[in-house]
């Protein structure tokens, strides 16, 4: 008894964290900056900053296969290797499939890195806040509940998040694009310069092209070094020049003393206190030893990425939540959702021959939303954002077909034609049936039940497509971009690895699983602050979304604690 | 307006630039993986993979060619670990074909013809994969049409997702296709390549959006 006593005073702590990616870094280190003793749980290995990036400073003939996958490797990933993310260049960031199976109910892309930082080292590092348009779009329209929040609830986070993470930008008070906190905003190059100029006088600025607002620092930020301009931030950044759980957010959490960051802990369950009515813990399945430990807290914050989280919730069930940890809704594991991108146009730009850049930039151009604003009436709801940019190649137009020679490599070594493309982001709506629910028929590497995944884009995303695809083409028309050519190339969900709901925010503990501070309506203790939070998508990059509702439930968190509410 | 003709755009963002032939064969799950056969060229095929490499990529006054960035044994070697059995069996048949035509028209191995009969050769070969893929992409096509108008004509349920990724459409591996994207790539990312045909800054520093061009500016790797 005086040993069970003594090893549970051991695994005791004030908080502990499912999940070291964005929202799981940011929750480990507003926690423990309050002053509470954290227990960070990482179910993959540790990556140090720095000297784990082992691919960083590799030259690319330093690749054995220049970037491109092996057969063997294409076995190993048969989902990872379906798109681009997964390559040469940092394949050691993302999972082996074969480890972690799922069920397929319709295809389903998941894309996932089992380490310390989690995506954060991967993402694409687009950082854009929500405004009220997005916040208030589920109670007009009728999709989906009803955000709990506005913007004037998360704006202040939003500041808060930004001042720390370092994004660059400009600020462009335009409707429904909040302005922020920003360092100073990449370039743009002369040709994206002329674009932007034709597309906002054309629109009379109803329509407008800013610079990407992208986690890279343009100046030293908060002890990190500034971009230096070599587009390889998916293999880690040596100069801790964007923001990621290891350069920044950890390194915070260590500082305070409070932090125990336990790498290769699986959590499998969080345990429920049927006389607390709250969780008292967590069991974990250590992913190394496979051991099973149970570790214990006064709050528990979730932060496992979007169906990470959702499969841990459904699985932690109890005689009082017999469906899934606080799934008194029915709703928990339902309205997944996804950004659907893939389709948009681009063409070439004449007159801009004796120009060229220096450095690699590794941000675009952003267009914000103008569909279904203010007058605006489309035949579909909701709306879609663009990314793109122009950049010149060493392809020259007059090149015949599977050219070869020496006149042929020393015309392709020269800078040849400008290109210049914008590929949208459309927003995807919550439909209940796109779910995701726990599959027994299959075991992973642990010894786990799976997560099976059903979910489609619709009529309303189809139709959007068509504007996404004409909208694009007409402004390159109008900003003078010739032989301009439209593409659809289709877009399955998780594609855009913007995975979103499934257990969402709400007023109604009814249709609902978490409150408007992202704690679970049924278990006070329990917060879930990564995408599976998100009543709608939105059009716009979401992680910097993540990050201030995960600061703002920190906060509310730790006042609620100190009252003794929780 | 009417922009019904999608074209096949990968990933415009991330710059790569990869032919269809080779987006057919790295990404056609169907196809049966390769076998990593330490056996699969002669020796004789790895001295042609790299005299073949070295006529699509010549030495120049500008820049080394394929061969002094040792282009050859990483073609052979992207061969073996990199592709499906279909496409390294029609890679070793397209260089046993190289050879059969080299003694046919010229009485000798292309290893031993001067290097003007090797890019009359490369050149007849260049010439038939151009129409062999011409020929292949115009079925496919009008495939792709058949296909969509049975598509409309189905009931509205019955319809795939119009926002579904098709599956790409089985094209054949075409030898001279592959051998080019492939000399292109290790010619481009060798030491060689990188620094002396195209120009390489490790760590540039700065970005500079709008730069005169200098004569003699080369490409950045």
């Amino acid at each position: 008894m005086n040993l069970n006593t003594k090893a549970t005073a051991q695994n005791t702590y004030d908080a502990i964290v499912v999940g070291s990616g964005i929202s799981g870094g940011w929750a480990a280190k507003e926690l423990t900056e309050k002053g509470l003793k954290v227990l960070l749980l990482e179910r993959g290995r540790n990556i140090e900053h720095i000297k784990d990036y082992t691919t960083a400073m590799k030259k690319p003939w330093e690749f054995e296969h220049r970037g491109r996958l092996t057969e063997a490797q294409k076995a190993s990933h048969p989902v990872q290797k379906r798109d681009y993310p997964y390559q040469e260049f940092n394949e050691s960031f993302w999972v082996n499939d074969l480890d972690c199976p799922y069920t397929e109910i319709k295809r389903f892309d998941w894309y996932r890195g089992f380490h310390v930082g989690g995506k954060s080292l991967m993402w694409g590092r687009q950082s854009y806040r929500l405004s009220d348009l997005n916040f208030e779009e589920n109670a007009k329209d009728g999709h989906g509940v009803d955000w709990p929040i506005r913007y004037k609830d998360i704006a202040p986070w939003y500041d808060y998040v930004e001042k720390f993470a370092g994004i660059s930008g400009s600020n462009e008070n335009y409707p429904h694009f909040p302005d922020g906190h920003f360092l100073p905003p990449m370039e743009m190059n002369c040709v994206e310069k002329s674009v932007k100029e034709r597309i906002e006088k054309k629109y009379n600025r109803g329509r407008i092209m800013t610079m990407g607002r992208t986690a890279n620092l343009t100046v030293e930020h908060g002890g990190r070094g500034s971009c230096q301009y070599r587009n390889l931030c998916s293999r880690g950044c040596p100069f801790g020049a964007y923001f990621s759980t290891q350069s920044s957010t950890l390194p915070a959490a260590v500082a305070t003393g409070n932090l125990t960051l336990r790498p290769f802990s699986l959590v499998n369950e969080i345990i429920y206190d049927k006389e607390t009515q709250k969780a008292k813990g967590v069991r974990i399945i250590d992913s190394e030893t496979n051991e099973h430990i149970e570790y214990f807290a006064k709050i528990v914050f979730v932060n496992g990425s979007t169906l990470g989280s959702t499969f841990l919730l459904l699985n932690s069930t109890s005689p009082e939540h017999p469906n899934g940890l606080g799934n008194g809704s029915g709703e928990l594991g339902h309205n997944l959702m996804d950004h659907h991108f893939r389709c948009g146009a681009s063409g070439q730009a004449e007159g801009f021959d004796d120009k060229y850049t220096y450095g690699k930039r590794a941000n675009g151009v952003y267009i914000p939303r103008y569909r279904n604003v203010g007058n605006d009436k489309r035949d579909y709801v909701r709306g879609f954002g663009y990314q793109g940019g122009a950049s010149r190649s060493g392809w020259h137009n007059d090149i015949a077909e599977l050219a070869f020679g020496g006149d042929f490599k020393d015309l392709i070594s020269t800078p040849g034609i400008w290109s210049m493309g914008l590929g949208g982001f459309g927003e995807s709506l919550p439909y209940h049936e796109n779910r995701v629910y726990i599959d027994k028929s299959k075991k992973d590497k642990w010894g786990q039940p799976v997560l099976a995944i059903d979910c489609e884009f619709k009529d309303n995303e189809a139709k959007m497509r068509i504007d996404m695809m004409n909208d694009a083409a007409e402004m390159l028309e109008d900003a003078g971009i010739k032989n301009v050519k439209t593409y659809d190339n289709g877009s399955m969900p998780g594609m855009a690895i913007h995975e979103m709901g499934t257990a969402r925010m709400g007023l109604d503990p009814k249709t609902s699983v978490l409150n408007k501070w992202n704690q679970m309506h049924e278990v006070k203790n329990v917060f879930v602050t990564d995408g599976s939070c998100m009543p709608s998508t939105a059009c716009q990059n979401p992680s910097l979304t993540y990050m201030a509702l995960t600061a703002r439930a920190c906060d509310f968190a730790v006042t609620e604690l100190k009252k003794g509410n929780i | 307006m009417d922009r019904r003709e999608a074209v096949k755009s990968v990933a415009f963002l991330i710059g790569g630039a990869l032919s269809a032939t080779t987006i057919a064969t790295l990404f056609d799950s169907c196809n049966e993986p390769g076998k990593n056969s330490e056996n699969l060229f002669t020796s004789d095929q790895e001295k042609l993979i790299s005299e073949i490499a070295d006529i699509i990529i010549p030495t120049t006054a500008k820049s080394p060619g394929a061969k002094a960035a040792n282009v050859g044994p990483f073609i052979s070697m992207m061969i073996k670990e990199c592709y499906p059995e279909d496409a390294q069996k029609a890679f070793v048949k397209g260089l046993e074909n190289i050879e059969t035509r080299s003694k046919k028209d010229f009485g000798k191995s292309f290893l031993e013809i001067s290097v003007k009969e090797r890019e009359q050769l490369i050149t007849k070969v260049r010439d038939e994969t151009v129409a062999a893929q011409k020929v292949e992409s115009d079925a496919n096509e009008k495939a792709m049409k058949l296909e969509m108008d049975i598509e409309r004509n189905k009931p509205e349920k019955e319809r795939a997702n119009p926002t579904a990724v098709k599956d790409p459409q089985k094209t054949t591996p075409q030898f001279f296709a592959i051998a080019r994207d492939l000399t292109m790539l290790g010619y481009f990312t060798s030491e060689v390549g990188a620094t002396q045909a195209y120009e390489y800054v490790q760590i540039p520093g700065r970005y500079d959006g709008c730069v005169d061009l200098k004569p003699g500016q080369r490409v950045w790797a």
